[in-house]
């Protein structure tokens, strides 16, 4: 057993050694998770290991998710036992890439830069470096390209983008190693099945997605993806493409519906049926052809940055015409989306506290409220984000006597104070800023409302901030 | 001194005694004379399918302990008999049997009264009268059968008297709460529970693992016999209130309310007795027929201690019968009569139970049409709540929020795949808001807008993605029986 390892080691030594082991990185990250329980409170300080790799300007690339919610950074090159300080570049939660850098010159020297390269065939055998689990050093493992198609990035967990699926073992200290063919960057190692579910499926995040993070980031901010923001149907039934005026051609997908605040609202319809994007032909099953493959239609925005546009040829009530979408920024409400690297927002006020409800307080507070869950679920779908741009919450009652009858409203949606509709949480801190004998809280379809009386806030402040802890009153 | 010692003693010893001595047991005679006074009653149902609302399920059979009441009559919980498909009756002792026919069910209290389809059968049987008073502490004997026909019997004490939901439509009515230490025996669906020879309640659900048994109480089974006497049964009326305490000091203080009690309306029910008779959201509620009422909403009942006064609204009036509300409202106070009737279950959008009767759906090229009730959602099983789709869920769930006009929910429960629905396969759980161009507010609205199509199409619109589903109106038509037959459908519709 012991000599078979040692085989495979020199083995597989002698192919890697000199190009890719000068540009590879080891990063730890000891970071600190926000506590959307009790917010004033700073959260839990944990560490973690993971990879990147030197690309030009003296840069790291790495995933987002290796160096979120870092609080200190480290990284070595390998065969070098030295530690060096980083600090994060550019980070961007919704393709899970970061960009890091040293201070110190003395880090770059004798490194190499790598290069990207394109997307390799399907079948072709890529190589995947990092620091995995099973021992300290530097791993590698070989596979080959199985699948490329769009999939749900985990670590914002609302976006989708190009993906390149890997049958190479990729385990926890993979992350944001690169993943190589013929001496360049095919990819980056980012996230897999635990083994219980599926096997020896790993994903890596392909280079149009990774050069696209590169330009995004060349103005020195990073922008985000920009979104067509509307939903889309397949048209394969005979009699509804009849209807709608189509060939029986196979091209055209149904636009469902327009988010509202989104790139294409007031210029595309629901009912609209999408021919072409950017003049490229769209197939009934939502593709279109580019790079020799069929993909996504989405693909032709996820290459597009903000203030570009997008033309759509379009048939409107049977009749053709063509339009132009400005991708104006991403779409404004991603409060599905995990967020990061943010303290959690809240009013304190006598006792109550008041949060905006996103995924993460959602994963915090698992809330079985009905109406909570609805709204939350639904914001994007029932347009709810018109009434309330934020979902306002009684998120918790630190418990004390003057609001002892409070408890039962927790998880309720806040509907009004004092007569003024919540809209934000800023609404919140505002009408409790303002002078007022009693304070009357309305919670969304809740008839009776919660009273507290200036003067017994005002009494009771003290009191709970030194009971409870509390070192900060809000956070807008 | 020495005797008064002795004294001490002896008296410190009594209650001792009378728990040793072998005393005359006093469920006894009552055990003689209920024996002849309860009969097994077997039920045989078959639920509907909703997820397949054109056949039903597998039949099973539930088995309970009836009780004997004047007028050659059984009653029995209406779960025992839901769904029924066939009814028999069982004396215990011998076995005999006969069938029986429901002469009246009423889901609300949970309570219905079996007819022997033979007259006869009953001869020589001893109807129970209803115990009145009674009171917390009080024993009382749950009568189960044993397998050889002979009556078990557990004896119980009477915890609590509250109000509280009935299983199937969540109505607050009286419960007798007992603890007794119940063993599973087949049959339990309906026990009797008696004392002093009379019927004091029947159990309708058994908590295991605390022991406690649910009763429906004399005070509801009365109001239900009564209501089956009259002509036309009236049932059991509701307020259509929904309130919450006042305890809260800042909050009576806000309202201005010196008080002492009270309870603050939260909800009242559109169209409900309490909005026909101008209660709103923030009234407070004072007193119910010159009753005090504490904020908790509870009153001093002669009979059966502090309980909630929609015992008062929903049990001790019957429909038809006004109770006088004194409600505090900006400062002053009123005096309201509300006039109460029971609910009008043809105005629900989405109903709670659909017992005894078939779902409704009409099936077009293969979309199934059904109307949203919580039975369909239900069959998500027990945690339907979070595994039902969650729009029809939220849609149950805030149906009394809805905007106006709305009779029913109409959704598409699913697709039978044909060349028709090519591409539509997937589809399942759609809301449908119109039908070639018309609103749809019942499935009957379906039924007459398939019959316009659209330029040869039938358009559906969806309240969600995919917005609009269209087929082709000819080739229904023409595929009408080849749907049937590959389905083995009974028929395309059900209204």
């Amino acid at each position: 057993m012991f000599r078979i390892l040692i085989l495979i080691f020199l083995a597989t030594g002698a192919a890697y050694s000199a190009p890719v082991a000068r540009s590879l990185v080891r990063i730890e990250a000891t970071s600190q998770e926000p506590n959307y329980k009790a917010p004033w409170n700073p959260g839990e300080v944990s560490g973690g290991v993971g990879a990147g790799f030197i690309i030009s300007g003296n840069r790291i690339m790495t995933n987002a998710h290796v160096v979120s919610n870092a609080r200190f950074l480290t990284v070595s090159k390998e065969g070098d036992p030295r530690p060096f300080p980083a600090r994060v570049l550019h980070i961007a939660h919704d393709c899970d890439l970061a960009l890091l850098t040293v201070e110190d010159p003395e880090f770059f020297k004798g490194t190499t830069a790598l290069e990207f390269g394109g997307i390799p065939l399907i079948e072709s055998t890529v190589s995947v470096y990092g620091y995995p689990i099973g021992g300290s050093r530097l791993s590698v493992t070989q596979g080959i390209v199985s699948r490329i198609d769009f999939q749900a990035y985990s670590h914002s967990g609302m976006d989708s983008h190009l993906t390149i699926q890997i049958d190479a073992a990729i385990n926890p200290g993979n992350s944001g190693g690169p993943v190589m063919q013929n001496g360049k960057v095919v990819g980056v190692a980012f996230q897999g099945y635990s083994g219980d579910v599926a096997q020896n499926v790993g994903y890596m995040i392909p280079t149009p997605v990774a050069r696209r993070f590169l330009k995004d980031v060349e103005d020195g901010h990073y922008d985000r993806y920009v979104d067509l923001a509307l939903s889309y149907q397949s048209l394969f039934n005979p009699a509804a493409r009849r209807a709608l005026g189509l060939a029986d051609d196979d091209r055209g997908v149904l636009v469902g519906s327009v988010f509202g605040g989104g790139s294409s609202e007031g210029i595309v319809f629901p009912g609209d049926v999408l021919l072409a994007i950017d003049g490229l032909p769209i197939a009934s099953d939502a593709t279109i052809p580019m790079d020799n493959d069929s993909v996504p239609l989405a693909e032709v925005v996820e290459r597009k940055f903000k203030g570009d546009s997008v033309t759509l040829d379009i048939l409107r009530a049977g009749k053709p015409l063509q339009v132009t979408v400005p991708l104006n920024g991403p779409w404004p409400f991603t409060l599905h989306a995990n967020a990061y690297d943010e303290d959690p927002k809240f009013v304190m006020f006598g006792g109550l506290i008041f949060q905006p409800v996103d995924e993460n307080w959602m994963a915090a507070h698992e809330p079985a409220d009905l109406r909570l869950r609805y709204t939350f679920d639904f914001f994007t779908e029932d347009k709810l984000y018109k009434e309330r741009p934020e979902i306002v919450v009684l998120s918790g009652v630190l418990a004390d006597p003057v609001n002892a009858f409070a408890s039962d409203f927790r998880h309720g949606i806040v509907d009004e104070i004092n007569g003024r509709k919540i809209r934000r949480l800023a609404d919140v801190a505002e009408e409790f800023a303002k002078p007022a004998e009693y304070y009357v809280i309305k919670m969304a379809g809740v008839g009776r409302p919660i009273v507290l009386e200036r003067q017994a806030v005002e009494a009771a402040r003290e009191r709970i901030l030194s009971r409870y802890g509390v070192t900060k009153e809000q956070n807008l | 001194m020495i005797a008064r010692t002795a004294l001490v003693v002896l008296a410190f010893c009594l209650p001792a005694f009378a728990g040793v001595t072998p005393q005359p047991n006093p469920t006894k005679p009552a055990i003689e004379a209920t024996n002849r006074s309860v009969i097994r009653v077997n039920a045989t149902s078959q639920a509907y399918d909703f997820f397949r609302p054109w056949t039903k399920k597998s039949p099973g059979t539930r088995r309970g302990l009836g009780t004997l009441i004047d007028g050659d009559r059984i009653l029995v919980t209406a779960e025992l008999i839901a769904n029924h498909t066939f009814i028999e009756l069982e004396k215990a002792a011998t076995a005999e049997k006969s069938s029986a026919t429901v002469e009246r069910v009423d889901y609300e209290s949970n309570l219905a009264i079996l007819k022997p389809a033979d007259p006869a059968f009953l001869a020589g049987m001893k109807p129970l009268a209803l115990d009145k008073g009674v009171r917390v502490g009080d024993r009382a004997t749950v009568l189960q059968l044993e397998q050889n026909g002979e009556i078990a019997q557990t004896i119980g004490t009477v915890t609590s008297i509250l109000v509280s939901g009935y299983p199937l439509d969540n109505l607050g009515l009286l419960i007798f709460r007992l603890s007794a230490p119940m063993q599973q025996r087949d049959g339990s669906f309906t026990l009797p529970v008696v004392r002093n020879g009379k019927l004091l309640g029947v159990l309708m659900r058994y908590d295991a693992r605390s022991q406690t048994a649910d009763i429906i109480s004399t005070p509801v089974i009365s109001h239900f016999l009564a209501e089956a006497a009259k002509p036309a049964y009236g049932g059991f009326a509701r307020a259509g209130i929904a309130f919450s305490s006042t305890r809260d000091p800042q909050l009576r203080r806000f309202v201005g309310l010196n008080e002492p009690g009270g309870v603050y309306v939260t909800e009242v029910l559109k169209d409900g007795p309490a909005e026909m008779a101008g209660l709103r959201v923030g009234d407070v509620i004072l007193a119910v027929d010159g009753r005090a009422i504490d904020q908790d909403g509870n009153y001093d009942d002669p009979d059966w201690g502090r309980i909630a006064f929609s015992h008062i609204t929903n049990t001790i009036k019957h429909p038809g019968e006004t109770a006088n509300f004194r409600v505090f409202r900006d400062g002053t106070i009123l005096e309201v009569p509300v006039k109460l009737e029971p609910r009008d279950r043809s105005k629900i959008i989405s109903e709670s139970h659909i017992v005894d009767r078939a779902p409704r759906y009409v099936i077009l090229g293969g979309v199934v049409f059904m109307e949203l009730s919580r039975a369909y959602l239900q069959e998500w099983g027990g945690d339907w709540p979070k595994d039902a789709p969650q729009r029809l869920v939220f849609l149950d769930a805030f149906q009394n929020e809805l905007p106006a006009g709305k009779d029913k929910i109409v959704f598409i429960s699913q697709i039978l795949p044909t060349p028709m629905t090519l591409g539509y396969e997937n589809l399942e759980n759609l809301v449908v808001t119109k039908l070639n161009g018309q609103e749809i507010r019942t499935l009957d609205d379906v039924v007459s807008a398939a019959q316009s199509p659209v330029d040869g199409f039938q358009k559906i619109e969806l309240e969600e993605d995919p917005g609009l589903i269209i087929l082709d109106a000819q080739a229904i038509e023409a595929n009408r029986d080849a749907l049937i037959r590959k389905y083995s459908l009974p028929a395309l519709q059900r209204l």
